[in-house]
């Protein structure tokens, strides 16, 4: 894909918009990443605010955004949340775990360049679409949840009914003559084509088949071809379909089709009603959970292996409680809390069961079931300070200080950190240090050939957390030394100073860097695709949402011009 | 949970069972020997060869390889391998040709099966080869249109780096399959049908890929779309397959059983060698039914983080034993008897590699065995443990019907790898203009053969 001829910016303040949140047009303005060589900068300052002093400034102020796909391809969770609702189970019917796998877009799983129908996949859903057919139109009770209350009586009428009304949902806007006519031929031939207790049954059978395996289903089409100005504007049904599928990873609900049948998703009010109507139910917290569990690779608490006689205790099933723990600490941030990446950086409450309770030293009485606590706000601050992060950060005996910085600086901070070189010889044996922190300075602290990165951005993050074992139990202690979990950090343009990883997360929970990395990562979830050096602005802006909270940043990203409006094509066909 | 395995599928959605047909190590010899093939098995993270350290990675000397000669160097990891000392052709002196962009083993993940040069972007971790694989070109000429090659993968997802070898082109990374019995559910997982149930699901299938297609051109007509969102559509449209009939084989009930209990934990540590295992039975059976003449099996994420069992007990991440280091970065306390792990490791991959010689071995063509019909190659994504790019490890099996000059142990003396796989391509029988290909990869590669790996 070429890049557009660079436009205009545009920047306007909407009346009646919830905040001074300025857009993009996504495309339009354009600053560079702040980037600078080696390890220093941010990803993502804005323009004149950026907190990174020692950043160049951006070369090409005229970097255009990328158009971005009119297909995007369902993501395997999406799909498989469509077919239950489209179809009205009452479960999840499991399909899509075995679907052809995606390969890895960057941190989500829902990034549009990596989403295509590949013959394997097709074949995944021709086959999930026949048996999902068969499922639906065996049972006249879920056959009947299909057909519209007030279809005709004939066969004919009925089969029209119900072509048009399951269409709409399938689809997500209404067909077009053409296409009933299409899917009523296809209606015509199940009689004679396919199994089913009757002869509606059969057609309807056919025709769910040629439904769930239409590029209408599988992609979240945007057709709309007419440019204002600078911008073609979505339609109602595009716009409620984007909405959906970012707050709730699944298709619209009635009312939300309903909204935009009305018109009133054109505007920017129309779809922050909406928005905070579809956040407030519970597929936003499941979309919120997603996010972070990718976010802070929960996926790498799972079959962690420890020294067994340090820790007689660990088994790989923590790994599943780990989980449970961040996934319950994150829903009662954001949704009981109203909180965003500033609690979820320094919170000290979380929920444990017996086995993590012994890890984190409560006193009282547990067992298997997950309670609320307050954990102590000396040793313990948010989701850094959990068992999940710090025992995935770690070795089998021993803290991983420089895991756990690369992390923080990666994830948290979105600090440029570039690969590390080859041919690095090894830290010295351990034997003939104090303590682990001894041992890496030595080798790639300050003074050293790592300082650069390890000395300046890795060590002094990883550090931090130095009180934290293996297994993430807090010590005072290493090898009989005191633990020294001070140090300096390079953050929003100059150095701040901190005794512990408590001290540290404070910092970081308040600084301008850790806003715009969280307000970037939900930008890339959000619009499902990377960033773009044009979405700079846009950072800029959600990162103030994010002082606000997580739903505040969400609600946010419903309100660029970006999200109602795409870029027209100029490339020669 | 529904059951998938009850629904009609295979290969590109298309093969019914007619008739069903054990031919699982079969007792009687195939009449006719399938197409030629090439069957690519990758280990991550680099052998221990010459560095700072010695070689216990190759056969001690060029020239003829022997089993007695091969057994009595045990000392080496291809000596695993001496059974079919006569079979295999041992090619040093093959490297990437173009470095990496930020991370050494995305880059040569990029290259190994591509000898395509690394993007720019998207860069480190997460770069991608610019242009397509050798299995893909193999299945793209060699294949029915819409039926890729068979990509499989054993072991940990990471999520830094996941799949890295096969691509449909620049910057297409193809995903691989992890599960057995979900690979096998795909490719065999047929029922019979008596003909007139057969025509009626060909005729419905017919019906609905119509009205799909139908869709697919009225979208694909437009005018106004960008280059990515036709390739994007044109791959879904060419995707779309009627029904064929074809002969359906399959593996006995047993090992499917151990395909299906295995499935909660198939990417554990653990299980990676059980798992490689049966995606090896899945490709010799493939390749013996002509289902596939290519086929990928990539063992352990981009930089594997496999904990071996060794000695008894279980290891560091390879990839930290790799390094010899216990850290992914570049600094970490030393592990003492790195390289000595290190090299039970290829031992490990060289043993798995016998496995599916034997698979390939035990089905009978006249005078010989389906080995002797194609080619499986051991290849690494890295050369040793400062994962360079020079001397990578080329283990090859089979002669694809007489083509390659098996037996023997050679230096290509430092040709690019697009040499390697101009010869693996033309041996199964791909073309350029007519004759034995020899232009894949980059084109600013020189082209052409490594002459002493063909008779």
């Amino acid at each position: 894909m070429k890049p557009e001829q660079s436009r205009r910016v545009r920047r306007e303040r909407r009346p009646g918009s919830r905040s001074s949140f300025t857009l993009i047009a996504s495309g339009l303005l354009a600053v560079g990443l702040a980037l600078a060589g080696g390890c220093v900068g941010t990803i993502g300052d804005p323009p004149g605010e950026s907190s990174c002093t020692s950043c160049p400034t951006n070369p090409d102020p005229a970097t255009p955004a990328l158009e971005t796909t009119r297909f995007p391809r369902l993501s395997h969770l999406q799909w498989e949340n469509s077919v239950q609702d489209l179809l009205y189970l009452a479960q999840p019917a499991g399909l899509s775990a075995s679907f052809t796998g995606d390969p890895l877009g960057g941190i989500f799983d829902n990034n549009e360049s990596s989403l295509q129908v590949t013959p394997g996949l097709w074949a995944d859903y021709q086959t999930a679409a026949e048996a999902l057919s068969v499922l639906v139109t065996s049972d006249a009770t879920k056959l009947a949840k299909l057909i519209p209350s007030d279809a005709p009586a004939d066969a004919a009428g009925r089969a029209k009914a119900f072509v048009e009304h399951f269409g709409m949902r399938a689809y997500r806007r209404p067909l077009t003559p053409a296409e009933v006519t299409g899917y009523l031929a296809v209606f015509a031939k199940g009689k004679a084509l396919v199994d089913g207790p009757d002869d509606f049954a059969k057609g309807a059978r056919l025709a769910l088949q040629a439904f769930l395996q239409s590029p209408h289903f599988v992609y979240r089409v945007e057709a709309s071809s007419t440019a204002i100005g600078a911008m073609i504007p979505l339609s109602g049904f595009e716009i409620a379909t984007k909405l959906s599928y970012m707050l709730w990873n699944t298709m619209p609900d009635d009312a939300l089709f309903a909204a935009a049948a009305a018109g009133k998703l054109d505007s920017a009010e129309g779809v922050l009603a909406q928005a905070q109507r579809l956040l407030a139910d519970d597929r936003a917290r499941m979309m919120v959970a997603a996010f972070h569990h990718q976010l802070f690779q929960y996926d790498h608490y799972d079959d962690l292996t420890k020294d067994p006689t340090l820790f007689p205790d660990w088994t790989p099933a923590l790994g599943a409680d780990m989980k449970q723990e961040s996934e319950m600490f994150v829903e009662d941030v954001v949704f009981a809390e109203g909180g965003g990446i500033k609690q979820l950086l320094t919170e000290p409450t979380t929920f444990v069961n017996a086995d993590l309770a012994s890890i984190y030293g409560l006193k009282g009485s547990f067992d298997s079931k997950f309670v609320k606590v307050d954990l102590d706000p000396k040793t313990r601050s948010g989701i850094l300070t959990r068992i999940g992060f710090l025992a995935s950060n770690a070795t089998s005996h021993e803290q991983h200080s420089i895991h756990r910085g690369v992390f923080i600086n990666r994830r948290i901070i979105c600090a440029k950190l570039p690969d590390p070189p080859n041919n690095v010889p090894p830290l010295p044996p351990a034997s003939a240090f104090k303590t682990n922190r001894e041992r890496v300075e030595k080798h790639t602290g300050k003074g050293t050939c790592g300082e650069t990165c390890h000395g300046t951005l890795i060590n002094p993050a990883g550090f931090a957390f130095e009180h934290y074992g293996a297994i993430g139990q807090y010590e005072d202690t290493e090898n009989g030394n005191p633990v020294n979990s001070a140090d300096t950090y390079p953050l929003d343009g100059k150095d701040v100073s901190y005794n512990d990883a408590i001290a540290f997360d404070g910092l970081i929970a308040e600084s301008d860097q850790v806003h715009a990395c969280y307000a970037k990562h939900w930008l890339q979830y959000g619009y499902g695709r990377a960033d773009q050096p044009a979405d700079a602005v846009a950072i800029a802006d959600l990162a103030k949402e994010s002082r606000k909270g997580a739903k505040a940043l969400i609600l946010a990203l419903t309100q660029t011009q970006a999200f109602r409006s795409r870029i027209p094509h100029t490339e020669t066909p | 949970m529904m059951q998938r395995r009850h629904f009609l599928r295979g290969l590109g959605g298309v093969i019914i069972a007619l008739p069903f047909l054990e031919t699982f190590a079969p007792k009687g010899a195939l009449a006719a020997g399938p197409p030629p093939f090439a069957i690519f098995m990758r280990q991550a993270n680099g052998v221990v060869q010459k560095t700072d350290e010695p070689d216990v990675f190759w056969p001690k000397a060029l020239g003829k390889l022997t089993k007695a000669g091969l057994a009595a160097e045990s000392d080496r990891a291809v000596s695993v391998l001496s059974d079919y000392a006569d079979k295999l052709l041992v090619v040093q002196g093959v490297n990437f040709a173009f470095p990496g962009n930020g991370c050494g083993h995305s880059g040569g993940g990029n290259q190994c099966l591509t000898a395509a040069k690394v993007s720019d972007t998207p860069s480190g971790n997460e770069s991608l080869a610019m242009g397509e694989s050798i299995d893909n070109r193999i299945a793209r000429e060699l294949q029915p249109a819409g039926v890729e090659p068979l990509t499989l993968y054993a072991g940990k997802m990471s999520g830094y780096i996941n799949e890295v070898l096969s691509y449909r082109g620049p910057k297409q990374l193809r995903s691989a399959e992890r599960d057995p019995f979900v690979a096998y559910t795909k490719l065999f997982g047929a029922q019979n049908m008596d003909a007139a149930a057969l025509e009626r699901l060909k005729a419905a299938r017919s019906s609905v890929n119509d009205l799909v297609r139908g869709d697919m051109k009225s979208l694909m007509g437009r005018t106004d779309l960008s280059a990515d969102d036709r390739a994007r559509l044109q791959l879904h449209f060419d995707s779309i397959r009627d029904l064929e009939v074809k002969m359906a084989c399959a593996l006995p009930d047993m090992r499917l059983a151990e395909m299906q209990a295995i499935q909660p934990t198939v990417g554990s540590s653990d299980n990676v060698q059980t798992v490689t295992k049966m995606q090896m039975d899945i490709i010799a059976l493939a390749v013996s039914c002509g289902s596939v003449r290519a086929a990928t099996l990539q063992i352990g994420d981009g930089n594997d983080s496999t904990e071996y069992t060794i000695y008894g007990q279980k290891q560091y991440s390879y990839h930290w034993i790799s390094h010899r280091i216990q850290s992914d970065g570049a600094s970490g306390t030393p592990i003492d008897n790195g390289a000595e792990l290190h090299h039970e490791i290829d031992k490990i991959h060289g043993n798995l590699f016998k496995y599916l010689l034997d698979r390939l071995a035990s089905y009978t063509i006249g005078s010989g065995t389906l080995l002797d019909s194609g080619i499986a190659v051991w290849t690494n994504d890295l050369a040793d443990k400062y994962h360079s790019y020079s001397n990578i490890p080329y283990i090859l099996a089979g002669g694809a019907n007489g083509f390659l000059a098996t037996g023997q142990h050679i230096d290509a003396g430092g040709v690019t790898n697009n040499k390697m796989w101009n010869v693996v391509g033309a041996a199964v029988g791909c073309k350029t203009n007519g004759k034995p290909m020899d232009d894949f990869g980059d084109p600013s590669l020189d082209p052409g053969f490594i002459p002493a790996m063909m008779v």
